[in-house]
């Protein structure tokens, strides 16, 4: 139990500490609301009413002229000032959509082109999210428009050639005022998007939690500077007694700070976290657990005060960056986003949006449990390191 | 009973052997002084005693449990007081103790008692509430004793306790300890105030560049200067010539009697009365002027100073 005494010793010195209990707390939930309204604009889940360019994902099966011109002439080239046209594999384009990455995407069939000069029936495939915004309803109607026309240039086509077999006219007769060009599809109907306010609750959280590990991590260090470290060590103090107290208490204080940011956005700003409780209670003692750990570790290599303060403040800002809590995870590249996954801050922050996107608990899991794994893998690195470090100096 | 035995006790900070391959023992009931002056090697001596470093060479026991092989075993006996004061300043005398006495494995009653205890011991009951950071300095240190005697160590280091304090705390820290010995504690006192090891410790090592230079009884130590007093004439500096002084004086006393510093001059004499005119006169035919005229009783400083020709403060 002498772990408890030691983390109850930690707790104590926080909570009177005036100054630094106002930072853990008061900080963060100002920090929010100021960056959350300042990034209310960029974010807004309807921002497209005010019809910005956007990007459209194509997937094109088909091998005929048609498609080309509906992508590329149509598209790529008339409404170049509304639309950037970029192609993916199919898997690719739903994945995007599904992460919030594109708010559009099309899939071209591959006798598209033949179909649509045939009269046959085809369809395009319309991705898009279930809030269907502008820019669905604008490519919707720039397809649509393209079957009516083609058509009329078909038999314009038709006309200034030999006439190879059956009736031109036919094309019309069995056109697409008679068959729908376009299935509409929504992916995932249970996604919901975050919003700027959500996430940036969500990420501020992360850096603030690991804001105040490294806060903790420093008052550790500063101990083992001071004679009451070495006063510790003549007790009956074991060395995973005071590293486990370490800890707890660090964990107990990060615990206390998510809930009342998580609790205050909420109650104050009105931020919806998603509809799983267990699940941001669980990713957040997971969090907590992985950067405590991450923490403890770092309070284990290093002895002076002075050289972690450098290290830590680098680091978080590092950490922070990268994870997502100054610029949002959408504009990086997929592959850091999965590097990112590494970090504590990183890989709590995109458990969070998911779980704001309406993910259960079960779907979080493997997050809960990387997080709680790498937490207790730092804590067992950081226990060999201080008994490395007291073989070779102390007796 | 042998409370600790230390044995041929090395300590190299890379090419600075600080600790010289000291030795000496401390029978249990017993409190034994280490003097000397600052950098002299004490606390480095103790913190390889207590198990904090560990020594290049040599052998630690503490009620026959080797130190080096089992610190956690032999820490159990042992109470230590840090020259620094090792305490939660935002937490208060109550506070501090009960925490350090759980961190020794007291809890419940047991633990309230003790606490009770070592505030009276201390004099601190009617501040036990207070904040260590009210303190003045002097009560800082006596919670830091509080904090080593709560488990009832039979062993109690304690390093430098009285650095930097009023005489007021001070006095009642040296009594504290006084009254902890003779309660059958036996005590390591580490100091460069000769007067407080004089008071407290019936044995004494005196400890210089990291070696036991000398060790025993007050008695003892005092016998290695012939229990000599020392007169010690203060003299103007401006008409002092060394030289001089030296030649006339090494006509009237062995050399191994007289010291001369700075703008003191010093000799050793078992009956000081005897000589003091004559010692007198043959520094005024000099031509040095005196400014006043001390005789000192045999004492540890005189020791000190017989044996390495320099004072414990300086």
């Amino acid at each position: 139990m002498k772990f408890w005494w030691l983390a109850w010793k930690d707790l104590l010195l926080v909570v009177r500490d005036k100054k630094a209990f106002l930072t853990l707390i008061l900080m963060p939930l100002l920090l929010i609301a100021i960056l959350g309204s300042a990034f209310g604009n960029i974010m807004k889940e309807n921002e497209d009413i005010t019809i910005k360019k956007f990007t459209l994902g194509v997937v094109n099966f088909d091998q005929g002229q048609l498609s080309k011109v509906l992508t590329e002439e149509v598209f790529s080239k008339s409404l170049s000032k509304q639309i950037q046209v970029k192609y993916y594999q199919e898997d690719d384009l739903y994945k995007k959509i599904k992460d919030h990455k594109l708010t559009v995407g099309i899939v071209i069939e591959k006798d598209f082109t033949q179909s649509l000069m045939t009269g046959k029936g085809t369809k395009v495939k319309l991705l898009s999210v279930p809030d269907t915004n502008i820019n669905t309803t604008i490519v919707q109607t720039v397809i649509e428009q393209f079957s009516r026309s083609v058509p009329i240039e078909a038999v314009v086509a038709q006309m200034a050639q030999p006439v190879q077999a059956g009736n031109p006219s036919g094309i019309v007769q069995k056109g697409y005022g008679k068959k729908p060009l376009l299935k509409e599809t929504s992916i995932d109907a249970k996604t919901k998007l975050v919003s700027s306010f959500q996430y940036y609750a969500a990420a501020m959280s992360v850096m603030f939690l690991l804001m105040t590990v490294v806060q903790g991590v420093s008052t550790m260090i500063l101990e083992k500077e001071q004679d009451v470290f070495q006063r510790l060590l003549l007790t009956n103090l074991t060395y995973p007694n005071y590293l486990l107290g370490k800890m707890l208490g660090l964990i107990i204080i990060c615990l206390t700070q998510a809930f009342i940011i998580i609790s205050g956005t909420k109650l104050l700003f009105g931020v919806d976290w998603g509809p799983s409780i267990p699940g941001i209670v669980i990713m957040t003692f997971a969090f907590v657990v992985n950067a405590s750990g991450l923490g403890v570790l770092a309070g284990s290599l290093i002895n002076k005060e002075q050289s972690f303060n450098v290290a830590g403040m680098f680091g978080t800002q590092i950490m922070a960056a990268l994870g997502g809590s100054m610029a949002p995870l959408y504009v990086f590249p997929d592959w850091v986003v999965s590097v990112t996954k590494f970090l504590p801050n990183g890989l709590a922050l995109q458990t969070y949006l998911e779980l704001m996107s309406g993910a259960s608990l079960s779907k979080i899991l493997p997050a809960v449990a990387a997080s709680m794994g790498l937490g207790m893998l730092f804590f067992a690195i950081g226990l060999i390191r201080l008994s490395l470090e007291r073989r070779g100096k102390y007796a | 009973m042998k409370m600790l035995t230390v044995q041929d006790l090395r300590k190299s900070f890379g090419n600075l052997e600080a600790v010289k391959g000291v030795s000496f023992t401390v029978e249990k009931g017993e409190s034994f002084g280490l003097l000397g002056p600052n950098g002299a090697g004490k606390s480095t001596t103790i913190n390889m005693i207590t198990g904090l470093f560990a020594p290049t060479s040599g052998e630690i026991r503490i009620k026959n449990i080797d130190v080096i092989k089992y610190p956690k075993q032999a820490q159990k006996w042992l109470g230590v007081v840090p020259q620094e004061i090792a305490l939660y300043q935002a937490m208060s005398a109550r506070e501090n103790l009960k925490f350090w006495g759980r961190m020794y494995d007291l809890s419940g009653n047991e633990l309230e008692k003790s606490v009770d205890q070592v505030l009276e011991i201390i004099g601190l009951t009617e501040r036990a509430k207070d904040k260590i950071e009210t303190f003045s300095g002097g009560m800082k240190r006596r919670v830091n004793i509080g904090a080593a005697i709560l488990h009832r160590p039979e062993l109690l280091i304690m390093d430098e306790p009285t650095v930097g304090i009023d005489p007021q705390s001070r006095n009642h820290i040296i009594e504290t300890v006084k009254r902890l010995n003779s309660e059958g504690m036996t005590i390591i006192y580490t100091s460069h105030y000769m007067e407080e090891v004089e008071y407290l410790c019936e044995r004494v090592g005196i400890v210089d560049h990291g070696e036991l230079i000398a060790s025993g009884t007050l008695s003892e130590l005092r016998e290695t200067i012939g229990n000599h007093s020392r007169i010690i004439l203060t003299i103007d500096k401006e008409t002092a010539h060394v030289e001089k002084i030296t030649q006339t004086l090494l006509g009237i006393f062995s050399k191994k009697d007289i010291q001369i510093q700075d703008h003191q001059v010093m000799v050793f004499h078992k009956e000081p009365q005897l000589i003091l005119s004559d010692f007198i006169q043959s520094m005024t035919k000099t031509g040095t002027k005196i400014t006043s005229v001390d005789i000192v009783e045999p004492n540890l400083e005189s020791v000190f100073l017989h044996l390495t020709g320099r004072n414990l403060r300086d």
